[in-house]
């Protein structure tokens, strides 16, 4: 297939999936905000912040952290290249780049969901309709999915869509575990219910709250969460979920040559499938998180140079 | 309650009722339909198709405005119908007119027998902005040029159909012929079911054979390539590929090298045999044409004139639709053919000849006066409905440069009846039907029909607020 082709349809699979997390991440702090208490409700409202680098920005734009600028910044903001609204915007011009790779449903998911998100902003957002707008967001996100596997032909043009989203999905997942992780182990040193408020946080932001409880049951133990979520094939938001999935794509995508995409996964991917517990607490989660974040963005790198670089 | 379809003015042709307010026997289905219908369903049902246009994306850009501003074609509800009989007489009378203007094109860049048996002049010919020397021997597979071409067709007050353009660069609007049909299966699903509707879905696999039929290779490689996202025709470009299963390329996908062209793909360079290009001749390469294009492909003339490359359409086939070579058609048919044209063309004064020009003058607020290089109802003069102003103006833009101009009397473009604001009211339209010339010359039942949205208009243009019908070749002679 064109390889500006395959460049818009990963674009746009990762734009999509990042207005999915942008939504879920703040869902999950400005109900944190309202629990928490008054001296650390700022730091719950910086956590979309500091997971998606763009405190600075913010700063730049807005006086203060208050909810409604978060949900101003991170939803609406036309300025921030991360906001829904952008990312969504973003996700529409790549599917317009594609649309003769893409099945009517896979556009029409699209382009209705810009179309509506015109209408959303146009109106403004609330916190007391955030909620609406965040259940929005991930039907939308749903849609697009179910009409993605429903329609579409299972080509490269599908497999490099899919390696967008999970290599979103794993960025993402490493990025809130990382920070999350860290607020919630803090938090072990408060009150109890504070803390569990704190892990059921994080288990949210990554859509694995019922998955945990079907894994270890109702008691929260830090190494359990960073268990599950790394190292957990069956979650479908872990790292070793994620890696599978690429280096399985990776191996189908038809090569011209050797890759050296497909070598990094695979390597990346034989690192989780074989890792332990153990390994990771003896590293501490910080170090193992911040490596693999490196190595995810090269893979995302070089994937690009493999199946869409060409220089004039 | 029984809806009330306003009749034509005397004097104009309408599509449903003949000149004594009767409803011509093909629609008769359609006139029971419409009196049982009435405008608060008809107003329903339009929203829905609107909103059914704006999710697929059927949007159009318009030139002047905000780039990234996007609009919908109005789509009006009430069909055009075509009798089994008139359409008959126009495939035949269209496959002659495309047969004759490829001879032509043929002709001019290799042989010009027309040229010396002195039925078109040699200063017309190759003096014409649009004439590309560089074809000239180039040898093309079947010798065809215009594999697509769009035909704009009126019908007069004496019901006849005349041409009143041939359009064989880029001939766009397909798709809202096969997106109008589409909407209208899915409003009303209980027409199609008593009306005997001739089908034009299978248009994309015939425009996929004539396109691979271009090729001397049994097995091309075939690509649309479309100047970008931000042409008026996007959504058509991508809706073709799609339906054809080819990719849609953009210049910068593209790369020549000795001479071959390659599109960059993801295991690395193929080779693409045929380009049904959407792009105009002077932007298809930097080296060759507009030196500032960003849209085209450097090299590209090099392959095509090694006989790397075949174009749909080939370069240079500006020269046969332009509005000065109109008026030699019906001689082109004779002179090739050796046959009586089918089709008639409008009676046309061409400015180059100093009595036509005369004329012209004279006759000034009777007559519709076109550039000859103009296009998209831009540069045009309709003479009753011009103020004093601009037939001023344009009496010196005719003095200034004669060659530019010519002149037909305004036409009274067919009526049929619209929904529109004041009800349901007769409005002026024509008919573009697509040829498509390979192995042989075919073409699905129907065409675009374009209507003019506003009381007496005659021009039908979308960029000028013109509006989008189905239309209907019927099967049988009756329904």
């Amino acid at each position: 297939m064109l390889s500006r082709a395959a460049s818009s349809l990963f674009w746009m699979a990762r734009y999509l999936e990042r207005a999915e997390t942008q939504a879920r991440l703040l869902d999950v702090s400005l109900t944190m905000a309202l629990i928490d208490v008054p001296e650390d409700r700022e730091e719950q409202l910086s956590v979309p912040l500091l997971v998606t680098g763009s405190r600075e920005t913010f700063h730049e734009l807005y006086p203060e952290i208050t909810p409604q600028n978060l949900i101003d910044f991170l939803l609406l903001d036309d300025r921030h290249p991360a906001s829904v609204f952008s990312v969504i915007r973003s996700a529409r011009d790549n599917a317009l780049h594609v649309r003769g790779n893409l099945s009517a449903d896979v556009w029409e998911s699209i382009n209705l969901a810009w179309m509506e998100l015109k209408e959303l902003r146009h109106k403004g957002v609330t916190e007391s309709t955030a909620s609406r707008v965040f259940d929005w967001t991930r039907e939308r996100s749903n849609v697009f999915r179910g009409a993605a596997y429903g329609t579409l032909l299972r080509n490269d043009a599908f497999h490099f869509l899919l390696l967008g989203t999970f290599i979103e999905r794993a960025d993402a997942t490493a990025r809130v575990l990382n920070i999350r992780h860290h607020m919630a182990t803090k938090s072990l040193e408060g009150h109890p219910t504070q803390s569990f408020f704190e892990w059921t946080a994080l288990l949210h932001s990554l859509a694995a709250f019922e998955a945990y409880q079907n894994t270890y049951g109702h008691n929260i133990e830090p190494m359990n969460v960073a268990e599950l979520l790394i190292l957990k094939p069956d979650v479908p938001r872990s790292l070793h979920a994620c890696l599978e999935e690429i280096a399985d794509l990776l191996e189908q995508i038809e090569s011209g040559e050797a890759r050296r995409a497909r070598r990094l996964a695979t390597s990346l991917y034989a690192n989780i499938r074989y890792g332990d517990r153990e390994y990771i607490a003896e590293r501490g989660l910080n170090e193992y998180l911040t490596d693999f974040l490196q190595r995810i963005q090269r893979i995302a790198g070089q994937i690009q140079k493999d199946y869409m670089g060409w220089k004039q | 309650m029984v809806m009330l379809i306003q009749t034509p003015p005397e004097g104009i042709y309408d599509e449903l009722f003949d000149q004594n307010n009767r409803v011509r026997p093909s629609c008769r289905m359609l006139e029971d339909w419409l009196i049982r219908s009435d405008e608060a369903l008809l107003a329903e049902k339009r929203r829905e198709a609107d909103v059914l246009f704006q999710r697929l994306g059927i949007t159009f850009n318009v030139y002047g405005e905000d780039q990234g501003a996007e609009r919908l074609i109005p789509f009006d509800l009430i069909p055009r119908v075509i009798s089994a009989s008139d359409w008959q007489r126009l495939q035949a009378g269209l496959r002659q007119r495309v047969h004759a203007l490829n001879r032509f094109l043929f002709d001019i860049y290799h042989e010009f027998d027309i040229i010396r048996a002195g039925v078109i002049s040699a200063e017309q010919v190759f003096a014409n902005p649009q004439y590309q020397p560089g074809m000239q021997n180039l040898k093309l597979p079947r010798n065809l040029y215009s594999h697509i071409a769009g035909i704009d067709l009126i019908r007069h007050n004496d019901g006849d159909f005349y041409v009143l353009e041939d359009n064989l660069r880029c001939p766009s609007g397909v798709s809202y012929m096969l997106e109008n049909r589409r909407m209208m299966m899915r409003l009303f699903p209980e027409l199609f079911a008593k009306a005997p509707v001739a089908p034009v879905e299978h248009y994309p696999a015939l425009l996929g054979e004539t396109l691979r039929a271009a090729s001397l290779n049994p097995n091309p490689t075939v690509v649309v390539l479309t100047p970008g996202r931000f042409n008026s025709a996007y959504f058509e470009h991508a809706f073709l590929a799609r339906q054809m299963g080819i990719e849609l390329v953009e210049g910068a996908d593209l790369f020549v090298r000795r001479n071959k062209v390659y599109m960059k793909t993801t295991i690395g360079p193929q080779q693409v045999d045929v380009i049904y290009r959407r792009v105009d001749d002077d932007f298809l390469d930097p080296l060759a044409g507009n030196p500032d294009s960003m849209l085209g492909v450097p090299g590209l003339y090099a392959a095509y004139r090694t006989g790397n490359v075949v174009l749909a359409n080939a370069m240079g086939t500006g020269v046969a639709d332009d509005k000065a070579i109109y008026p030699f058609v019906p001689e082109m048919i004779r002179f090739y053919l050796g046959e009586e044209p089918i089709l008639k063309n409008v009676p046309t004064w061409q400015g180059r000849k100093p009595k036509d020009l005369k004329y012209i003058l004279d006759n000034l607020p009777d007559l519709v006066v076109k550039e000859t290089q103009g296009a998209g109802g831009y540069g045009m003069l309709i003479g009753p409905k011009a103020s004093k102003k601009e037939l001023s103006h344009f009496r010196s833009l005719l003095q200034a440069r004669p060659d530019n101009y010519i002149a037909q009397p305004t036409l009274s473009l067919s009526t049929c009846p619209t929904f529109v604001n004041e009800g349901v009211a007769p409005r002026h339209l024509d008919l573009r039907p697509f040829v498509l010339s390979g192995k042989k010359v075919q073409m699905v039942p129907g065409g675009l029909t374009r209507v003019a949205l506003k009381e007496g208009s005659l021009v039908v243009n979308s960029s000028q607020g013109g509006g989008t019908k189905d239309t209907w070749v019927l099967e049988g002679e009756e329904c």
